[in-house]
C-alpha cells in the first residue's frame, strides 16, 4: 500500500510550489522587466438582430479582467444593459456575457458595433447588413429540416440507386468504385480539417482550438474503430453492409457538420439560400451515395430496401440535426469539435476502405482501376463542390 | 422492434426536436417590452432615450465642476499672478472609461483637463510660474501678445524644473493657452489647455459668465478620437444641466481644442446668440450655430426668451453622440 500514498507526494508538493509562487505574486513580476499592457479587447462571438433590440455576445479572451464601460453603435455611445443589468461590468478570465442594446436598426444597413473598456481600447466589430435573426420556432425547426433532408438524405438515396447497376459491375470496375468512395473520403476528411482549423482559429487562444482539433479528430477516429471491430465480429475485416455501414457513419458525421455549417450561416445572415445553392449541395452529396452502394454492391448477401433506406438516414439525417444545432444554438467550440470529429471519422473509413479494397481489389491497391477511381473520386467532389462556392 | 443502432441513429433527429418544440412554445424573443432597471418599457420610449438623455438616467462621470465658472475679472493691482503645476493624473472622461491625461492644475488644488482659466485684465501684468511634476518636458504658449522668450516654444520646462512667464496682458479677448512641447499633437491632446479671458479696460456688462473648453479623447492611441466632450467629461452637462436665469445675459466663454478633429461647432436650441469672434471686438454675428477649428474661441451671449431645459451641442452629430452635449435649464 505504501507505494500509493509515495505517489501522492508531487501532487502534494505541486500543491505547495503553486501556493508559493502565487503568494509571491508580483515581487516575481519586476525580475524580467515590465510586461505590456493587457490588450484589453473584446471576443464577440455573435450579434442578434431582434426587433428593437441589439444582442452581443462577447467574452474576455485574454488572462486579466476585462471591464465593459461603453459601447458604441455607428459612432454614437448608446445605453446598454448587460445580462440584463444597467452599467458597467467585469469579466473574468474567458468570461461570457450577452450585452443589449435598445436600438431601432435598419434592416439591410451595415452596423459598426464598438465595446469600449474602462481603459478606452475599443472592440470593432463590423456587420455588413442587420437581417433578423431567426428566433426558435416551429416554423423555423421544420425549414431547417427540410433543407437537411434535402440536402442530405435525397441525395444519398438517390445515389444509393446506383446500386442494381454497381452489382453487375465487374471486380476491376466494383474495386475502382470502392477506390471513388475512398478519394471522396478522403476529400472530406481534408475539407472538414480545414474548416475546422479555420474557426480555431477565431477562438480565444486560451481555448486552446488546436487541442480541440486533436481530440474531436481523435476521438471519432477511435469511435468509429469500435463501432468497425464491432460490426466485423469474426475479425475477418470489414465487408459489405457492414463496411456500407461504416461509410454511412463516416458521411453520415460530415454531413453534421455541413448542416452545422448551412444552419450557423442562415441564422447569421450570412448565407443566401437559394435554389441554386442546394441544387449544388445535392449534387454534390449525390457521389457520398454512391460511395454507399459501392461496398454494399461489393458483399454477396442481399440487402433489403429497408436497410437501404437505413443507411441513407444515417448517413443523411445528420444534416438535420447539424442544421439545428447551427441554426439555434452557435457554439463556435462545439463547430470545432464537430469538424475535427468528421476529420477523424472520414479518416477512419478511408483506413477502413483501404484495407478492404487492399484484399479485394484485382491488382491490389496500386493497380490502375483503384487509382483512376481514388483521384475520379476527388475530382467529382471537387467539380460538384464548385456549385456550392 | 428491434433496436439496432441504425434505428438508433435513425430516430435522433426526432428526439432531439423535442427541446427545440419546447423552445418555441415558450416567446423567448421577439417581444416588443423590455425590462431595464425593473420597469417595463417600450422600445419606443428606450430608443428615445438615448437621443435625449437628461439627469440621473445619463451615464457620465461624476464630482465637482472645477471648470464652468471664470474667476472674477478685474481684481485689482499691477501684477496678477497664477501658479500652475503640471502632472500625470488619470481622469474619468465618460463614465466607466479612464485615461492617462497630463493636467495643469492651480498649485494646491487638483490637476484638470481642460486646465484652470487664467483672467487678467489687459495692461496688468500676468505672471504665470509652471512647476512641471511629471516625467516630460513641457511648456505653456499662451495665444496673445507678448515677447518671443515668453512664448513657451523654446525653453523647455524639464521634469522637476519651474519657469515664470510674465508679460502685460494683451490683446482684450478670449484666448487660450496649451503646452507646445513635442510632439505637438501628443502634448495637446493629452489635455494640456485652458483658456485665458483678457478682459478689456472698460468691463463687460455684467452677465452669468461661464467658460467652456470644447475637447476630445483619443483613448486608444488610433489618433482619432473616441469621446468629446465641453469642460473635460462626456456627457456631464446632460447630467447635470446648467442652471441659468433668462432675466440675465448668459456669457460663455468658448474655446475649441479638439485634436484630430478638423472642426468642432456650438449649437444651442430654442434661442439665437451674439457671437463675438475672439471677443476682440463688438462686431458680432447673430445665429444659432458657429463652427470653430482647434485654436479658435469665442465670446457667446444669450438672452433666453423662454424657460425650459434646451439642449446645447456640437452641430457634428457624431460629437453630440458621443459625448459633447448638454442643456440649459433656463428658469426665471
Amino acid at each position: 500500500m505504501r507505494w500509493r500514498l509515495w505517489a501522492l507526494v508531487p501532487a502534494i508538493l505541486l500543491v505547495g510550489v503553486v501556493s508559493a509562487t502565487v503568494a509571491a505574486g508580483d515581487s516575481l513580476d519586476g525580475l524580467v522587466g515590465n510586461a505590456p499592457p493587457p490588450a484589453d479587447e473584446f471576443d464577440v462571438r455573435r450579434v442578434e438582430f431582434a426587433p428593437g433590440t441589439i444582442s452581443i455576445h462577447i467574452t474576455n479572451p485574454q488572462r486579466e479582467h476585462l471591464t465593459l464601460a461603453q459601447v458604441t453603435v455607428d459612432d454614437a455611445i448608446v445605453p446598454f444593459s448587460i445580462d440584463g443589468v444597467r452599467g458597467a461590468r467585469t469579466l473574468g478570465r474567458l468570461e461570457s456575457a450577452t450585452v443589449s442594446v435598445p436600438f431601432f436598426w435598419v434592416e439591410d444597413d451595415p452596423y459598426a458595433i464598438g465595446l469600449i473598456s474602462s481603459t478606452g481600447i475599443v472592440t470593432t466589430h463590423d456587420v455588413p447588413a442587420a437581417v433578423a435573426t431567426e428566433q426558435p420556432s416551429l416554423h423555423g425547426a421544420v425549414g431547417l429540416a427540410v433543407i437537411g433532408i434535402l440536402v442530405g438524405v435525397v441525395p444519398i438515396a438517390l445515389g444509393l440507386a446506383w446500386l442494381p447497376s454497381l452489382r453487375r459491375a465487374s471486380p476491376r470496375s466494383l474495386a475502382a468504385f470502392m477506390a471513388l468512395t475512398a478519394g471522396l473520403l478522403t476529400f472530406l476528411m481534408v475539407e472538414a480539417l480545414a474548416e475546422a482549423l479555420e474557426l480555431q482559429a477565431r477562438l480565444p487562444g486560451a481555448l486552446n482550438g488546436t487541442g480541440l482539433v486533436v481530440l474531436g479528430v481523435a476521438s471519432s477516429y477511435l469511435g468509429l474503430t469500435l463501432v468497425a471491430s464491432r460490426l466485423s465480429g469474426s475479425g475477418s475485416g470489414l465487408g459489405g453492409v457492414g463496411l456500407a455501414t461504416l461509410v454511412a457513419i463516416g458521411i453520415g458525421v460530415h454531413n453534421l457538420g455541413e448542416g452545422l455549417a448551412i444552419g450557423s450561416s442562415l441564422a447569421l445572415g450570412e448565407l443566401a439560400l437559394g435554389a441554386f445553392l442546394i441544387v449544388g449541395f445535392m449534387v454534390h452529396n449525390v457521389t457520398e451515395g454512391l460511395g454507399i452502394a459501392a461496398p454494399v454492391a461489393d458483399g454477396a448477401a442481399r440487402v433489403s430496401p429497408g436497410r437501404l433506406a437505413g443507411l441513407a438516414l444515417v448517413a443523411g439525417a445528420p444534416a438535420v440535426l447539424g442544421a439545428w444545432i447551427g441554426g439555434f444554438l452557435t457554439n463556435d467550440l462545439l463547430a470545432v469539435l464537430f469538424f475535427g470529429m468528421a476529420a477523424g471519422a472520414a479518416l477512419q473509413v478511408v483506413v477502413e476502405v483501404g484495407r478492404y479494397v487492399a484484399r479485394r481489389a484485382p491488382g491490389g491497391l496500386t493497380s490502375g482501376p483503384v487509382v483512376g477511381g481514388y483521384l475520379a473520386g476527388i475530382v467529382a467532389m471537387y467539380a460538384t463542390g464548385l456549385l456550392t462556392a | 422492434m428491434r433496436v439496432t443502432r441504425r434505428r438508433l441513429l435513425a430516430g435522433a433527429p426526432i428526439v432531439a426536436s423535442a427541446p427545440l418544440a419546447a423552445m418555441a412554445l415558450t416567446d423567448a424573443y421577439g417581444s416588443d417590452t423590455h425590462m431595464m432597471d425593473g420597469h417595463l418599457m417600450s422600445a419606443a420610449d428606450m430608443a428615445g432615450m438615448h437621443a435625449s438623455m437628461i439627469g440621473d438616467a445619463v451615464p457620465a462621470p461624476d464630482g465637482p465642476d472645477l471648470i464652468l465658472e471664470p474667476p472674477a475679472g478685474h481684481e485689482p493691482g499691477p501684477v496678477r499672478s497664477y501658479e500652475l503645476v503640471a502632472t500625470e493624473k488619470d481622469i474619468e472622461v465618460a463614465k466607466g472609461v479612464f485615461y492617462p491625461a497630463w493636467a495643469y492644475g492651480l498649485a494646491g488644488g487638483p490637476p484638470t483637463v481642460p486646465g484652470p482659466t487664467i483672467r487678467v485684465t489687459e495692461g496688468q501684468r500676468m505672471r504665470v510660474r509652471l512647476l512641471n511634476a511629471s516625467s516630460h518636458p513641457h511648456t505653456i504658449h499662451f495665444h496673445g501678445i507678448h515677447p518671443s522668450n515668453m512664448d513657451g516654444v523654446f525653453e523647455m520646462v524639464d521634469p522637476g524644473a519651474t519657469f515664470t512667464y510674465e508679460f502685460p496682458a494683451a490683446p482684450a479677448g478670449l484666448h487660450l493657452y496649451h503646452c507646445h512641447a513635442t510632439p505637438l499633437k501628443k502634448h495637446i491632446a493629452k489635455g494640456l489647455y485652458g483658456a485665458l479671458i483678457i478682459d478689456p479696460k472698460t468691463p463687460r456688462p455684467p452677465a452669468q459668465e461661464l467658460v467652456m473648453v470644447m475637447n476630445g479623447y483619443d483613448t486608444n492611441g488610433d489618433g482619432a478620437n473616441e469621446f468629446y466632450t465641453v469642460n473635460g467629461r462626456a456627457f456631464y452637462y446632460a447630467r447635470h444641466p446648467i442652471r441659468v436665469s433668462r432675466s440675465r445675459t448668459v456669457r460663455i466663454y468658448l474655446v475649441n481644442v479638439t485634436e484630430f478633429d478638423l472642426i468642432n461647432s456650438f449649437h444651442l436650441h430654442g434661442e439665437f446668440f451674439r457671437y463675438y469672434p475672439t471677443g476682440t471686438t463688438d462686431r458680432f454675428e447673430y445665429t444659432d450655430t458657429v463652427m470653430l477649428c482647434q485654436g479658435q474661441r469665442g465670446i457667446v451671449e444669450i438672452d433666453f426668451k423662454n424657460t425650459g431645459h434646451f439642449m446645447f451641442h456640437a452641430h457634428v452629430s457624431e460629437f453630440t453622440e458621443l459625448g459633447w452635449m448638454g442643456f440649459f435649464e433656463v428658469a426665471d
